[in-house]
């Protein structure tokens, strides 16, 4: 009978479930991670299955990473969490049919070779795991509360926030700053020189206490300058800034000409709905 | 004038210098301060033409003294004119840099005063941000032709990277469209600066002082004057071998002066022509070819319709297909459809197993356009050989169009159209 292996969303629970399956040599047909929030693209879940619940246990999960390194690399395994962050549908039993090939151990060389069917979809998902946390270094947007602190909210694709934190920290020492993952209802806050990890019960409420300020807009004006009418290319912008990231950058999602800050809270939503449904009209 | 506008007029000026890379220089946050350098650069954003935005590009000032043809900012130009203090424009830096909006400064001016005179402003600027506010952002100082050596230097020294735009890609045509500037005038602050770096670099000390670590640019703007393709990628090979640029951008040339000089003011931007200088300059950095294998004196112009990638592969056929198991990296390089990455992938995957069809769909190489040129085991011997005139079309439509079942194309329409009759009875 197969199981529909339950645990709870992070890399090292599902380290621990690969361990508990090698272990009690379980028959698996699917993984169902325990979010509190919704992935981008949700497993269907597997009615004739049965469900079994993996406890996380931090020193199986070790266990199987030193066996990884040791029959790969520490590179691989780095690939294989990245992958992890993907939170694709589905990624669990990929990992999980390479792991099986790799600890076979029918080809010695299998851990080094990056063009077996198995690896080759892994390359490429880290690949696009990269690369929005590459394009999120640029796009996470600061507000400044009043109160000092600097206030970004972001809605990534994949799992990325831990990634690129280390990138902020090197690049705003002294400051004291925060990066709210809004949909997955966590964050990181760095204050005094370290970084803490809080999760974040309602993000709205933070973000409405750093509202745009008068940088803000200026920005926007830049921008809204910098464009060259003659080469307007809306294809080619919706392709480089996909739409699902305007709605945290104020230079896609304010309106031009608002004035005060009440109104400018409230506008905000309404313009955003409105440039998507712009976009979907063209892409139709 | 409060700041929004000035920054809107002399943002607006600036907009039409294409660079905007930050790539290049990697530097921790100085001590007290903020900024990084990312060695691979960051993009921020994107404007509404699909131009990356990555630094705050913007004039120091637009009160120019000179009078060029192709310049929006020219003398002889009806237009806003403002000017920055040095402390306003370095508030603005580091408020957008705390925000995240932008990698760092792009600053560039126009002639005002004598261009030794320019060029200190500039340098204040930097200089402030480095030392003062210990700013480790990205700085990009345009050099202005015509300021003295000492200046040059000394921009060098807290300019990540700096440029000089050659604007007009023939000697002739740049002194009749800009009578202030010659190529002697361009050429000799970028060897100035190219020769500097050079010396810096013998010295592999961690604590000596770095100059432009980020290197040299410059920008041609393209389809302003006659020349061709050929003599652009000639150029820009020059300017890659000898003044070691790390880019040489083009800008298709947007109308903006009516000028009997000029085309005309309702020409379209040549965006293709453009597109297509991209892809070759793109052979040349990064998949090993040489400026004179992509185009030669007969035949110019690249191809609007096929990437030079393509066009080279037609022009020789006797070097396809390749046989991915054995080839060399640079000839898998040089198969239409494969990137570079793919290539790599490739090379590395294919001592441990044979690389195969669907290995390559999964890898991402285009098999629309690389089928043609690799070595298959199942086509008959006889068939693998590249035949150019047979594949051109195929590559044109992306799939093979049948002659024989289109039986009505030629037809005459069964109603012809009605003839003015006019003509006939008079």
């Amino acid at each position: 009978m197969s199981l529909a292996i339950h645990y709870d969303s992070t890399f090292d629970g599902f380290l621990s479930a690969v361990f508990e399956i090698y272990r009690q040599r379980l028959d698996v047909s699917g993984f169902v991670p325990e979010r509190t929030y919704e992935a981008e693209n949700e497993t269907p879940s597997d009615l004739f299955a049965v469900p079994f619940h993996v406890e996380t246990s931090e020193e199986s999960a070790n266990r199987l990473k030193r066996a990884i390194v040791n029959a790969a690399s520490k590179d691989v395994l780095g690939l294989l969490e990245t992958c992890f962050r993907s939170e694709n549908a589905g990624i669990e039993m990929d990992i999980l049919a390479y792991l099986r090939k790799l600890f076979a151990g029918l080809d010695p060389n299998y851990g080094k070779n990056p063009s077996s069917l198995e690896m080759i979809p892994l390359i490429t998902i880290a690949r696009s795991v990269r690369r929005e946390m590459d394009n999120m270094l640029g796009m996470v947007r600061f507000n400044k509360a009043p109160d000092g602190m600097y206030v970004a909210e972001i809605e990534p694709k994949y799992d990325i926030l831990e990634m690129i934190v280390g990138h902020f920290r090197g690049r705003y020492p002294n400051g004291t700053w925060a990066i709210i993952d809004v949909k997955r209802c966590f964050g990181v806050y760095y204050e005094n020189y370290r970084t803490h990890f809080v999760t974040v019960p309602d993000p709205n409420y933070i973000s409405a206490h750093a509202p745009p300020d008068e940088f803000t807009r200026m920005w926007k004006s830049y921008y809204d300058t910098m464009a060259i009418k003659e080469r307007l290319n809306p294809r080619l912008l919706r392709r480089c800034l996909p739409v699902r990231y305007w709605k945290h950058l104020p230079e896609r999602s304010l309106s031009g000409n608002f004035q005060g800050r009440s109104d400018s809270m409230q506008t905000l939503p309404s313009t955003v709905a409105q440039a998507n449904a712009l976009a979907s009209m063209r892409l139709k | 004038m409060d700041l929004r506008d000035k920054l809107n007029i002399l943002g607006d000026a600036a907009k039409y210098d294409v660079s905007c890379s930050s790539s290049g220089s990697k530097r921790n946050s100085p001590k007290g301060g903020m900024g990084c350098g990312h060695s691979s650069g960051i993009c921020h954003t994107w404007s509404a033409d699909g131009r990356c935005i990555s630094l705050l590009k913007v004039l120091f000032s637009n009160a120019c003294k000179y009078d060029c043809a192709y310049c929006v900012n020219r003398r002889s130009n009806d237009i806003p004119r403002a000017t920055f203090t040095p402390k306003e424009l370095i508030n603005l830096t580091l408020e957008f840099y705390r925000r995240n909006y932008i990698e760092g400064l792009f600053l560039s001016s126009a002639v005002i005063g004598s261009p030794d005179n320019t060029m200190e402003l500039l340098i204040k600027v930097a200089k402030e941000l480095r030392l003062v506010h210990h700013f480790g952002g990205y700085i990009h100082l345009k050099a202005i032709p015509g300021a003295s050596s000492r200046l040059l230097f000394e921009a060098g020294l807290y300019a990540d990277r700096s440029s000089v735009n050659i604007e007009i890609p023939s000697d002739r045509q740049l002194q009749y469209l800009a009578p202030e500037k010659n190529f002697a005038s361009i050429y000799r602050p970028m060897n100035f600066l190219a020769e500097r770096k050079l010396e810096y670099k013998t010295d592999k000390s961690k604590y000596s002082p770095k100059f432009l670590p980020a290197g040299q640019s410059t920008q041609m703007i393209v389809g302003a004057s006659g020349e061709t393709d050929f003599q652009i990628l000639t150029l820009s090979a020059g300017f890659y071998k000898q003044q070691q640029m790390k880019r040489v951008y083009f800008s298709g040339y947007v109308p903006i002066n009516a000028d009997k000089r000029l085309p005309v003011i309702t020409t379209k931007p040549p965006l293709l022509r453009e597109h297509r200088l991209y892809q070759a300059d793109w052979l040349m950095r990064f998949y090993k070819f040489e400026y004179n294998e992509i185009l030669d004196e007969k035949n110019p112009f690249l191809d609007p319709d096929l990437d030079p990638k393509v066009m080279w592969a037609l022009r020789h056929p006797e070097c396809f297909p390749v046989d991915l198991q054995t080839a060399d990296y640079e000839m898998i390089l040089r198969v239409p459809g494969i990137g570079v990455r793919s290539a790599q992938l490739i090379v590395s995957g294919r001592r441990y197993s044979k690389i195969r069809l669907e290995h390559l769909k999964k890898m991402g190489v285009v098999l629309k356009r690389a089928k043609y040129f690799i070595y298959d085991n199942n086509v008959p011997r006889e068939l693998r050989k590249l035949y150019p005139e047979m594949i051109r079309p195929l590559l044109l439509t992306g799939k093979p169009k049948s002659d024989q079942l289109d039986l009505f194309d030629n037809m005459p329409a069964a109603l012809p159209a009605p003839q003015p009759s006019l003509t006939q009875t008079s």
